[in-house]
């Protein structure tokens, strides 16, 4: 079975069973599919979401934990059944960091990657309650 | 596209299972109500354009520096159901 395990970015080769794959891609980016997820200790809790493939883009990432303690996506059954969640523990939940310049970043909370950490399958999902968060929630910083 | 004229109060049934209802006009707004199964995704289209942008807006080489943000995140307890576990690091 496959598990979702962090490589540190000196080890870029990238193992065929370490690539999320996102079959309806990003939105604006619907034909990368698969991804792989980057770290290293000292950015973490960030993390980068980069594209396999030709162009080494990513995004920053961040799971929302960190930044709203009681963050709650409510995924449509549609997306339930999608991701193949057969239990809320498989889903692995990230969320889009945009970095806006002088030290200010937002972090999208409207509309997180979900991934089953089983089938490393994911998608990124509006939840049903995506009026409740903002697309450009400040990033907490003290 | 199929172009359907409907007064205030006239609905629209699709697959026999979701309804489009004109509630009302409001000057150049129209409100209109849709009951769909709890499966089925409802939202502004906005949202959908919205959330592209952001992502546009987000994508940067993957070689970029982390601002000095890293460190300041305050890690909370998570409540989510969604996002139990941390994840383990490979070694």
């Amino acid at each position: 079975m496959n598990t979702l395990e962090l490589m540190p970015t000196e080890r870029r080769t990238t193992q065929k069973n370490n690539v999320i794959q996102l079959p309806y891609g990003l939105l604006g980016f619907e034909r990368v599919k698969n991804y792989v997820l980057l770290t290293r200790p000292e950015e973490e809790p960030f993390m980068w979401f980069q594209m396999v493939g030709e162009t080494k883009q990513s995004f920053l990432v961040v799971p929302p934990h960190f930044v709203l303690a009681d963050y709650a996506p409510d995924l449509s059954e549609l997306d339930v059944a999608f991701l193949d969640l057969n239990d809320p523990s498989e889903a692995f939940v990230l969320n889009i960091v945009t970095m806006r310049g002088k030290g200010e970043a937002t972090v999208n909370l409207k509309g997180p990657i979900v991934i089953n950490r089983r089938t490393l399958t994911g998608k990124q999902v509006i939840p049903v309650n995506a009026a409740e968060y903002a697309i450009r929630h400040p990033l907490p910083l003290s | 596209m199929l172009i359907l004229s409907r007064k205030p109060g006239e609905s629209i049934i699709i697959d026999g299972h979701i309804t489009v209802k004109i509630m009302r006009l409001e000057g150049d707004v129209v409100k209109v109500g849709i009951e769909a199964p709890v499966h089925v995704p409802v939202h502004r289209h906005e949202v959908y354009e919205e959330i592209q942008k952001n992502n546009q807006e987000a994508l940067t080489q993957s070689e970029a520096k982390l601002p000095s943000l890293t460190a300041k995140a305050k890690p909370s307890k998570p409540r989510a159901v969604t996002a139990k576990k941390p994840l383990s690091h490979a070694h």
